[in-house]
């Protein structure tokens, strides 16, 4: 089988001679030295690793790379687009929704992935939809309120009163 | 923790991916969405030689409808999909809870349908990392002959823990396995061996194509409830899916009723005693009666981590009863 494999990351095309057993992940860390995704726990349970492929959140650790063949996938480096960060990522900054920084950009996608899908998300589906990242220094709550403020800035009219972030 | 070497290929039709899969027997192992399957091979559970990649055989992705035929669900669905498709959403709720408390979010998206259904039984001594493991004999299910669970038995004890099992089993769905020999329609129950050493039964060629369902009656309620540790990530530790069916007119009989269980054996549990209801008013004797029923049944064992194995046993009566009554109530309303 043709080991030559098009992958469209980050909204660029790559042409890669993938291994069989090359996750995605390693594919992005070792190959494309695209750190940014981290390596977690690697079987599936942290969500470190989350990227999106074809809009739907996926784990790079359990990915295999040959299978992303034709895909579109997006990873942290690609969330700010002609060089502005994303409402998510610069409410992260402003919320201060970063401790030790591991989780960060796993949730980010997975947040994306929510706000892509659902613009103005309540606070239990913002919770849903970040449950498969685990935040080990446990900071969720800040994470979730900057999830809402970002969600609260995407909305077409302005909040009264010149309230610009929605509090939990 | 690097994968194994192993070779790749991805077939464009189903009818390849079958004589592929028959022609290298053990040695080859369908992947679908590979959650599980890629777990089990970075911990060194599994060893094929050849992955076979389904994502590219057609018709396997799709949902369909209709008032005749009911629901057919191809089996490279993912939870995800299945959950948000707003057919499943009106008529099939019990599938949408049931897909929505599997894994996480990621997991949802990855996994699929059939992939869900055939998925592999779990043990704490098996799914164990590969370098804990090495303290313990192997067990019956990695080829030795002890386990681990039952440290007498000859057989092996690992649990059924599929979600999808279940609520499916409950609405009363068939499966279409493809294969050397054709396509082949059975009951779902049939899927399941009942052996945990190998609980699928699917032979070497075989694979599940699609998951049927009838379609939903009206005055019909389903729920499955699941017991775990946390709201996210785990598998159940007990799983309780009810389908009940009134009859039309107030006095609330019942017309057709199936109770289903997970993770309290080693292959999903059908109550038959639930069709005894049927034709009967629902009376709260009738319901303690049931939920008797299905703790007699219901076999935990030591083999999962979190909660006690007397813990959940003693769980089993309040999980029918409660889906029970949350059935019924959602087949008045």
């Amino acid at each position: 089988m043709d080991k030559t494999v098009r992958i469209n990351i980050n909204r660029e095309s790559y042409e890669l001679e993938l291994e069989p057993n090359q996750t995605l992940l390693d594919l992005l860390r070792e190959q494309l030295g695209m750190t940014g995704t981290k390596k977690g726990c690697e079987i599936g349970a942290c969500g470190a690793c989350t990227v999106i492929i074809d809009g739907e959140p996926a784990l790079s650790c359990m990915t295999l790379a040959l299978r992303c063949r034709g895909k579109e996938v997006i990873t942290i480096e690609g969330m700010a687009e002609n060089g502005r960060l994303h409402p998510l990522q610069e409410m992260a900054i402003e919320h201060g929704a970063v401790q030790c920084g591991y989780c960060t950009p796993g949730w980010l996608l997975s947040a994306k992935v929510l706000l892509d899908n659902n613009p103005s998300p309540t606070l239990d589906e913002v919770r849903s939809a970040i449950s498969g990242n685990i935040c080990r220094c446990t900071g969720y709550q800040k994470i979730e309120e900057s999830i809402l403020a970002a969600a609260g800035r995407s909305l077409p009219a302005p909040a009264p009163e010149g309230e610009s972030s929605p509090r939990v | 923790m690097k994968l194994p070497k192993f070779e790749y290929a991805a077939p464009e039709s189903l009818g390849q991916a079958c004589r592929l899969l028959e022609s290298r027997g053990e040695e080859a192992h369908p992947i679908a969405g590979g959650t599980d399957l890629l777990m089990a091979l970075k911990n060194r559970q599994k060893f094929p030689k050849m992955l076979v990649d389904l994502g590219a055989v057609p018709n396997l992705s799709r949902i369909e409808y209709s008032d005749a035929d009911g629901l057919r669900i191809g089996a490279m669905v993912s939870l995800r999909r299945l959950a948000a498709n707003p057919i499943v959403r009106e008529k099939y709720p019990i599938l949408v809870q049931a897909a929505l408390s599997v894994g996480t979010v990621q997991l949802q998206a990855m996994g699929t349908v059939g992939g869900n259904l055939c998925q592999d039984t779990c043990c704490m001594y098996f799914n164990r990392s590969a370098m804990v493991r090495q303290s313990l004999e192997p067990c019956h299910k990695l080829g030795g002959c002890i386990c681990h669970v039952v440290s007498s038995s000859e057989e092996c004890w690992a649990a059924y823990t599929g979600d999808l099992a279940p609520a499916l089993l409950a609405l009363g769905a068939s499966v279409s396995m493809a294969g050397p020999g054709g396509e082949q329609r059975l009951p779902l129950q049939e899927l399941f061996s009942g052996d945990g050493k190998r609980p699928i039964a699917l032979r070497p060629g075989q694979l599940l194509a699609e998951i049927q369902v009838p379609a939903a009656p009206p005055r019909s309620g389903a729920v499955y409830l699941k017991l775990r540790q946390r709201e996210t990530l785990d598998y159940p530790l007990l799983g309780v899916a009810v389908h009940l069916t009134l009859e039309r007119g107030e006095n609330g009989h019942c017309k057709t009723a199936a109770l289903a269980m997970t993770a309290v054996d080693k292959a999903p549990i059908l109550l038959q005693e639930a069709g005894k209801l049927a034709g009967r008013k629902l009376t709260e004797a009738q319901i303690r009666e049931l939920a008797r029923a299905a703790y007699k049944r219901a076999h935990p064992m030591k083999n999962l981590y979190g909660l006690t194995t007397k813990y959940r046993l003693s769980m089993v009566e309040v999980y029918v009863e409660m889906a029970v009554r949350q059935a019924l109530e959602s087949a008045i309303h």
